[in-house]
């Protein structure tokens, strides 16, 4: 008898310490919740050209400033190695003008993402001290990619593409050009930078 | 092949790592299966010379 | 509470308790172990193999990427079972501090280091990837910094657990912090889209189609699932050297409290100096 009335005691010893661990999770989770929340400002790894307009830095705050390179907006001035580079970082709303001396990363072109480190001038010129290129969820081999913009479905600098369930019957070479995919906007998938 | 020697490096970490934990583990096995055997068989010994 | 009362509370979770208390005889775990650990090992190992060969030599070049992607198929696995390596060792500090499983104490031991080898991969091939694609070795955007947090958990673990003379204490002492680091997981899972990040969001979600070409996504898969049955192969080798080794310590005890028993009085001796 002693033994049969031990039992549901450990049960239910047991069972106390599953709700107390549930308790501490579901306390330390809505804590942890509360302190993202409120720090959600200042987690962000760049601001976007809007946020730059509004917010109007101080010319000595270095700041990283992000978004998309504007179609048509790069022009390069080789000198050696380094090239003097100005462009236009865009997110669809604002556009600032960018220059920078240096490396520029492999994945640089228009309509790339991308972050610039560095200051925003008196005259509204941001003044990069460096260029990191932010490259995007899809991963797509060569010869789709120039399927894609021969056939006009996609253009590298006007936003994402089509899904890849349209581009995965292209074959790599590619040898059917009747491969028809259902012709979708590029902009009108562009990602919120 | 562009970028060979970042490749190259991750997929040698690659193989590295995973390899290193398994020799770790296969070694540690080994050591207390040889033990194991040694201890049980010593104790057998032991007890029955301890209760003829 | 009447006992039919308490009863009917402890009666639900009955069942599954029992399931995992067979193994919590140790004999039954390790000769189902040895059954298991052979097949694991050799699945695990041909499987990363085929992937990762497949991903190196014979899937396409990205686009814009060029042959840099093919880190890809080492470092997706490396930070998806960084990721739920932690969550076993959540699961196994649980069981440990709730249910007190005899062997969860020990597996979460065995998958501190192996989840913190894994995290290590992750974020070195990251770097690797990430100076020529990126331009920067490394960045502190919520993503990277939040699996960084993920590897000093994982080594904060290693080195509660083993910090305390009395064993109990330090895997007592594990598993709360293996439990508080729980947030952790969803900060990484949603940090890049809560937050800006350098880092891209997900290629592969479980409600969308994943935006990756098809003959990329079978070597990724493939590398995922055995690098996968790899990790689950070192917990359970781990695990069952773990179970040895506790033997291999009771059978010294127990035959140096034999020796002992033959000398009077030196008995008490011993009892002081080993634990309970």
């Amino acid at each position: 008898m002693a033994i049969k009335r031990g039992v549901p005691a450990i049960l239910k010893r047991k069972h106390r310490r599953l709700i107390l661990l549930l308790a501490c999770g579901l306390g330390l989770g809505s804590a942890t919740a509360l302190v993202l929340s409120a720090f959600r400002q200042n987690l962000v790894f760049f601001v976007l050209p809007s946020d730059l307009a509004a917010q109007h830095p101080s010319p000595e705050r270095t700041l990283r400033l992000g978004g998309l390179v504007e179609t048509g907006s790069v022009h390069r001035s080789t000198k050696g190695k380094e090239v003097d580079v100005r462009f236009r970082i865009t997110d669809g709303h604002t556009a600032v003008p960018v220059t920078f001396n240096g490396v520029l990363p492999d994945l640089f072109r228009e309509g790339q993402g991308v972050v610039a480190l560095g200051t925003l001038g008196a005259d509204g010129t941001f003044h990069a001290s460096e260029v990191l290129a932010k490259h995007d969820e899809t991963y797509m081999p060569k010869d789709v990619a120039e399927a894609l913009k021969r056939k006009g479905l996609w253009n590298p600098a006007k936003g994402p593409p089509p899904p890849a369930s349209t581009w995965n019957t292209l074959t790599v070479p590619v040898t059917t050009p009747a491969a028809a995919a259902p012709t979708a906007s590029a902009g009108e998938r562009q990602t919120g930078y | 092949m562009t970028h060979l020697p970042f490749i190259a490096a991750s997929y040698a970490l690659a193989v590295l790592v995973p390899a290193a934990f398994g020799l770790n583990a296969y070694q540690r096995l080994r050591r207390a299966r040889r033990r194991l055997a040694a201890l049980s068989g010593h104790g057998h010994k032991a007890r029955s010379a301890g209760n003829p | 509470m009447s006992p039919s009362s308490v009863k009917a509370i402890a009666e639900p979770r009955g069942a599954p308790r029992r399931g995992w208390h067979r193994f919590a005889n140790p004999g039954r775990f390790l000769r189902a172990a040895s059954k298991v650990q052979p097949w694991l090992t050799a699945f695990g190992v041909v499987l990363t193999a085929v992937g990762l060969i497949w991903g190196l030599f014979f899937a396409p070049a990205d686009w814009q990427q060029g042959d840099a992607v093919r880190i890809m198929y080492i470092h997706v696995p490396a930070a998806w079972l960084a990721s739920a390596g932690y969550l076993m060792l959540a699961l196994c500090s649980a069981a440990s501090l709730v249910w007190r499983h005899p062997l969860a104490d020990l597996a979460a031991a065995e998958i501190g280091p192996i989840g913190a080898g894994f995290t290590a991969l992750c974020l070195a091939t990251g770097s690797l990837w990430g100076k020529p694609m990126w331009g920067a070795w490394w960045v502190w955007d919520a993503r990277l910094t939040s699996v960084l947090v993920l590897f000093f958990l994982y080594l904060g673990h290693i080195t509660l657990v083993r910090a305390f003379d009395d064993p109990t204490r330090g895997y007592r002492a594990g598993a709360i912090l293996a439990l508080l680091g729980v947030v952790n997981l969803p900060i990484i899972k949603f940090s890049v889209d809560w937050w800006n990040t350098l880092h891209q969001p997900a290629t592969i979600s479980l409600t969308g189609a994943p935006s990756m070409y098809i003959g990329m996504l079978w070597p990724l898969a493939f590398s995922a699932v055995g690098y996968a049955c790899v990790f689950a192969a070192l917990a359970l080798a781990g695990t069952r050297a773990a179970v040895m080794e506790r033997r291999i310590r009771a059978l010294l005890l127990a035959e140096a409290a034999r020796a002992e028993d033959s000398v009077p009085g030196a008995a008490d001796a011993l009892e002081t100096q080993v634990p309970a």
